[in-house]
Order: structure tokens, then C-alpha cells, then sequence
């Protein structure tokens, strides 16, 4: 299920990808705000006390204060007062009315460094004095922070940590979180691959997805019952059948060899045993075929000596009465050499007499057929070759294609129901091997069948 | 070989019928009938036939269990007839000790050379003398009569000679005759096997070089044809 692991990846890979864009978007987004910040003179947030007390001048106890300084003061909506080392008010521009005219040295040290009587506070130390200016309530927000020399650095190191701590932490829990939902999502999307392989599923009921894998179940169970029942169904009508297709083959058989009947009744007797012989082949293909699909068919797989098996196949034929116009012929590619494969003996001689058989049917007139074994980077190599009509281009795809086979012949001749080369594919299919089909050179067709082979020591 | 008792069991009529007519055709004399288990076992107590076909689906007992019922005092031959094509009921039938297996519909030639097949191999002594168109095998005594001269048989032509005539007529893998002579591991024997049936083609046939008994098929196996008319 790698498809699974990688679409799981995938997911964590874009998510960690989300957060650092979004830490990106963050500090983006603070470095703007700073920009805007300082274009809006928002970074001037003290008050320029200095420069107002550069405009200031003292002469002969007489203070005098410059137009530009007035508009330091007019522009903030500010105060000003100057202080004695008595904590009399010597100088004062816009003092309100309500605040006093003289502090204790207790309120200087209360106001310096915070508010007078609400109005927030700047103080600058003059030689002749202590400046102080007040600003609207609530323009300004003063606050005093003050700490231990030696904490800064570990307050500053642990802001650090424990801002790693907590992306370490996100990270953690939502990698957690992901490998929740995929343990709880795997055994779902595995089952409905297996569904849609025709497999049968069988999925715990528990848990938050319970009711998820309950219906998958269903869903399985369903489709298997359909499957059997269509199975039972083939198998049943195949075995009724076969019993009135025995006696019909046997009277046939007999009416066809009394040589005391009229010719043209024997000659029909003779039609009834061929057409009955093609239903005998039909229902043994369709039973076959039935089985494999539905993978009721039990494979019996042990090593076989692969040109053993390819000889049974053909001498079976061979010892059938077969038309003359029919050259069969066997090639060992590498003669003497053990070619050995794991497979089921009886299907594979099948594989390979439905191959000839397909090249017999194909070519009523006759053609020769040459059936060879060769031992190729490890895979035994099946060849079913001919030099008959062979197969249209077209035809050459579709067989090669996944794609399900109709009847490879043409509508004008007798039943044939394209079960042969369906079930050579099967046979194929459940050795773990690969079939092509290609043109035979200088004509005819050619069909190789490759199926791994046992390695020798 | 024809005047072999043959007990056919099958709860179909017609198709026991057929079967009945199609081996009296063929030259078989002594044919008996039986339309259940039970009745196949009354017949087959009282008749002591010679080869049984046995249907294996009928009402009542059924042929595996006949066959368990036989084979518990017989070795007689038993060729299972059905209509049950499963690899697992084949196997199921040879375990309870058929020594054939035919699922039906079948070819009425093949159900007849199956059974001709099991008689030689079940009853090889009645025939000894094989008669081939240039010499006669005497398989009791392993030699070959031909041109008046007696050639003996060494034990590994005497079985491949008898694995190719129990197989008459019919092709025979290379891979089955180094199997009949060296068992299961046969690999890499083909090479002295074609050496051993050169030597008996040299004892049977009139000319070895252009061989009419014993017949190569390229690359698959050999064939034995015997005298058309056997005496």
C-alpha cells in the first residue's frame, strides 16, 4: 500500500509547509506593521523633551521659550513646568490651572517617571532645573519595568525555548494527530483496494471509524455472495449439463460408426457429436474460466520441469486424431537444459493446448505450429508459434491490452465463445507471469508467454 | 481382453444405457448394470467383475462411499465416472483408490481406450506375447523374437518397452519413460534413455534406421505402434 504511505507524506510535507508559511506570513506581517509604524512617526512615542529644552533659555532667572519650542508643545496638546531644587515651579507654559505649584520631593519621585495627576509625564534634567512636561491623559502609556541584571539573559533564552518548545510540541501532536487518522484510515482504503480487486474484506467494527468499516464489510460480503451465486449458478448448469451431454455424445457417437444406416443419417449423427464435442469444450472452458475469476479455482503449484510440462501438452494432442492439415512441432531452445518453474502442471499444459488449439481453430485450412521452450534473464519463455492467417493489428492491441476478450472469430463461423485465450490470460495471471501476442514473421501469429523460473543453485 | 466382466453403476438410465450399448459395440461381452451404490455392491459381490465404472453422485450411497466399500476386501480396478470436475473430488477419488479418474461429458473413444488401458495394465499376464510387424516381445521372458534369432531384454528395455506398450498406439514423453526406469529424479537421463531405445530398436525392428514399431516424435517422446492384427 505505498500509495496510501505516500498520500500520508504528502499530507505531513504540506502541512509543515503551511506552518512555516504561515510563520513566514507572521513576520511579514510585523515587519510591516513596524514599517507603517515608523512612517506614522509612531516610533516617536517619547516625547522630544531634549530638543524642547534645547529652546528654553534662561537669562538672569527670566525664562524665555522660542516660537518653535511653543509648537513642540502645541502639537502634542502638552505642559511644561520647571522645577527648583525646592520643588518650586519657576517656569511654566500651559500649566494647568488645577495642578500645584510646588511638589515635595516625595511627589517629584512619585510623577517622574509616570503620571501627574493623570496627565503622563517627561522629565528632563536642566543645570537650572528640572523640566517637566506633561502630555494628555491617555495620549501616552507609561509603564516601569525593572529587573534582576541577572535574569535578562535567561528570560531572553527561555522566551527562546519555550518558543521552540512550542513548535517542537505543534510539530509533535500534529504528526500524532496524522498518524491517528492514518492508522484509523489505512485498513479502510486498503479495503476498498481490495474491493476493487474482487477480494474479500474483512475489517474490524470498532473504534471511531466503525461504522465505516462495518459498511465496507457489507459491501464486501455482498459482492462475494453476488460472485458466488453467479459462480454456483455456472457450476450448476455446467454439472446438469454434463450428464445429458455424456448420452447425447455416446448415441451420436454410435449412430455415427453403424455402418447399417443411410449415409446422410450417419453424416447428421456426425454434426450432433461435433456440436456436442463443442459444447463438452464450452462448458469445461466456462467452469474453468468461472473459477479462475472468481478464484475459486485451487492452484496447485509445485516445480515442473517447464519442457516436461510444454511435451504433455502437445503429446496430448498429438495422441487426439488430429487433421492432417495440421504440422505440430516441438523446439528446445536450449536442449538438455533443466528449465524448472513453480506452477500448477495441469493449467499450464491447459495454457499451452488452448494456445495451440486457438491456432488450429483459426486456421481451418491448415498450418504449422511450432510450440518452444527457452530459459530467458530468468523467466521460462512459452512460444506458440504459427504460419497462418494470423491477427489484425487492432485485434493484436486489444489481446494485449488488460481489456476483457470476445470471441477471435470472425460472426459467419461456428459457436466459439473466446474463452480460450480469456483463460490462457487467467493461467498467466496466476503464475505471475506475462503473455504477448505479435506477429509471426513472415506471417501467422505469434504468442509469448514468459512465467518466472525457479533459479538454480 | 473382451470377455472382462464390466460393472457399470450410474442412477441415469439413459446415459447407463448408452454406456452398456456402446461397450457391447465395442466388443466387450460381459457387461453388467447397477443403478445405486447399494445394488452396484450386490452385483459386484455376486459377479466379481473385472473393472467397475463408477458414477460417483447417485441418491443413497454415493460412489466414494461404494468404492471405500470395495476396497476394503478388492483391488479390482475402478475407473470413477462423474459429473463432479473438481481438482479437490479427483483428488478425492484417487484417495479413496480409483485408478482413473474420467469427468463427464467425455469423449465415448476416450472413456473406451481408458478402460482398455486399466485391463492391460490390471491383467498384464494373460498377454504376454506383444506382436509387433517385424518381431514378437515375449514380456514374461524378455526377449524378442525376430528373423528366427532370440534377442534378450536388459530389465531397463523391458520397462520402457512395457511403459510404451501399456501406452500403445499413443505418444509417450521422454520425461514419463526416463520416469518409468529412474522414478521422480529423472533429470538429466534423457541422453541415456535415447541410448536404450536405440539398443531396443536394434532387437525389434527390421530396419532401426527406418523404425515402423517404435516411433520417434521429435522432441516430445516416442510412440509404439503394434501389428494391426493381433493374433
Amino acid at each position: 500500500m505505498k500509495s496510501i504511505e505516500r498520500f500520508f507524506r504528502r499530507y505531513i510535507l504540506s502541512t509543515i509547509g503551511i506552518l512555516i508559511l504561515f510563520f513566514l506570513l507572521n513576520i511579514l506581517l510585523l515587519g510591516a506593521y513596524f514599517v507603517i509604524a515608523g512612517l506614522g512617526n509612531v516610533k516617536n512615542s517619547n516625547f522630544p523633551i531634549e530638543e524642547l529644552s534645547r529652546h528654553i533659555e534662561a537669562d538672569s532667572g527670566q525664562f524665555h521659550i522660542d516660537a518653535q519650542a511653543e509648537e513642540i508643545l502645541a502639537d502634542s496638546g502638552a505642559w511644561a513646568m520647571i522645577l527648583n531644587d525646592s520643588g518650586i515651579v519657576i517656569w511654566e507654559q500651559d500649566l494647568p490651572a488645577e495642578l500645584p505649584r510646588r511638589y515635595t520631593a516625595t511627589e517629584v519621585a512619585m510623577f517622574s517617571r509616570w503620571y501627574l495627576d493623570d496627565y503622563p509625564v517627561n522629565i528632563w534634567k536642566r543645570t537650572d532645573g528640572l523640566l517637566v512636561v506633561g502630555l494628555p491623559p491617555g495620549d501616552i502609556a507609561n509603564y516601569y519595568f525593572s529587573f534582576k541584571a541577572g535574569y535578562i539573559r535567561p528570560l531572553l533564552a527561555g522566551i527562546g525555548a519555550v518558543f521552540c518548545i512550542n513548535l517542537l510540541l505543534m510539530a509533535y501532536l500534529f504528526i500524532r494527530s496524522t498518524r491517528r487518522v492514518e492508522k484509523a484510515m489505512k485498513p479502510i482504503l486498503e479495503g476498498i483496494h481490495q474491493l476493487s480487486e474482487g477480494k474479500p474484506v474483512s475489517l474490524e467494527e470498532k473504534g471511531e471509524l466503525a461504522e465505516i468499516n462495518s459498511g465496507l464489510n457489507r459491501a464486501g460480503d455482498y459482492l462475494i455472495k453476488k460472485d458466488n451465486t453467479r459462480a454456483v449458478w455456472i457450476r450448476g448448469i455446467s454439472h446438469d449439463i454434463r450428464t445429458p451431454l455424456s448420452v447425447i455424445l455416446m448415441y451420436a457417437s454410435e449412430i455415427e460408426g453403424t455402418s447399417a444406416l443411410p449415409p446422410a443419417t450417419r453424416r447428421q449423427a456426425g454434426i450432433i457429436l461435433r456440436q456436442s464435442e463443442k459444447l463438452k469444450n464450452l462448458v469445461s472452458d466456462l467452469n474453468l474460466t468461472t473459477k479462475l475469476e472468481y478464484s475459486m479455482q485451487p492452484i496447485h503449484k509445485e516445480r515442473l520441469n517447464a519442457v516436461e510440462s510444454a511435451r504433455q501438452a502437445l503429446s496430448e494432442i498429438l495422441n487426439e486424431e488430429m487433421p492432417e492439415q495440421y504440422e505440430l512441432e516441438f523446439s528446445e531452445q536450449q536442449p538438455g537444459k533443466e528449465i524448472t518453474l513453480t506452477g500448477d502442471d495441469l493449467l499450464l499444459r491447459r495454457m499451452l493446448s488452448n494456445l495451440i488449439r486457438n491456432s488450429m481453430i483459426h486456421n481451418p485450412s491448415g498450418c504449422r505450429i511450432i510450440l518452444s521452450v527457452a530459459l530467458e534473464n530468468g523467466s521460462c519463455i512459452f512460444t506458440v508459434t504459427d504460419d497462418g492467417k494470423g491477427m489484425s493489428e487492432d485485434r493484436l492491441q486489444e489481446l494485449n491490452q488488460d481489456k476483457s476478450i470476445t470471441s477471435t472469430q470472425e460472426s459467419t463461423d461456428d459457436i466459439e465463445h473466446g474463452l480460450g485465450l480469456k483463460i490462457v490470460r487467467q493461467i498467466v495471471k496466476a503464475h505471475n507471469g506475462t503473455v504477448h501476442f505479435s506477429v509471426a514473421h513472415p506471417q501467422g501469429l505469434c504468442v509469448r508467454i514468459a512465467l518466472p523460473a525457479v533459479k538454480e543453485l | 481382453m473382451y470377455d472382462k466382466k464390466i460393472l457399470i453403476v450410474d442412477d441415469e438410465a439413459d446415459l447407463l444405457e448408452a454406456l452398456s450399448s456402446m461397450f457391447e459395440r465395442a466388443g466387450y461381452r460381459n457387461i453388467l448394470t447397477a443403478n445405486n451404490g447399494k445394488s452396484a455392491l450386490e452385483v459386484w459381490k455376486k459377479e466379481q467383475p473385472d473393472i467397475i465404472i463408477l458414477d460417483v453422485m447417485m441418491p443413497g450411497m454415493d460412489g466414494f462411499h461404494v468404492l471405500k466399500e470395495i476396497r476394503r476386501t478388492s483391488k479390482v480396478p475402478v475407473l470413477m465416472l462423474t459429473a463432479r470436475g473438481e481438482a479437490d473430488d479427483k483428488f478425492a477419488g484417487f484417495e479413496n483408490g480409483a485408478d482413473d479418474y474420467l469427468v463427464k461429458p467425455f469423449l465415448p473413444k476416450e472413456l473406451l481406450f481408458r478402460v482398455q488401458a486399466i485391463l492391460k495394465r490390471s491383467y498384464p499376464k494373460q498377454e504376454k506375447r506383444v506382436y509387433l510387424d517385424a518381431s514378437t516381445v515375449d514380456l514374461e521372458k524378455a526377449e524378442v523374437q525376430r528373423d528366427s534369432g532370440i534377442y534378450p531384454l536388459t530389465a531397463k528395455e523391458l520397462t520402457l518397452f512395457e511403459k510404451l506398450y501399456q501406452n500403445a498406439g499413443r505418444i509417450v514423453t521422454t520425461g514419463a519413460l526416463c520416469q518409468a526406469v529412474c522414478g521422480e529424479f529423472w533429470q538429466g537421463y534423457e541422453k541415456t534413455l535415447s541410448t536404450h531405445l536405440r539398443h531396443l530398436r536394434e532387437k525389434i525392428e527390421a530396419d532401426p534406421s527406418r523404425p515402423v514399431s517404435l516411433i520417434t516424435v521429435k522432441g516430445v517422446g516416442y510412440r509404439l505402434n503394434l501389428k494391426e492384427a493381433q493374433p
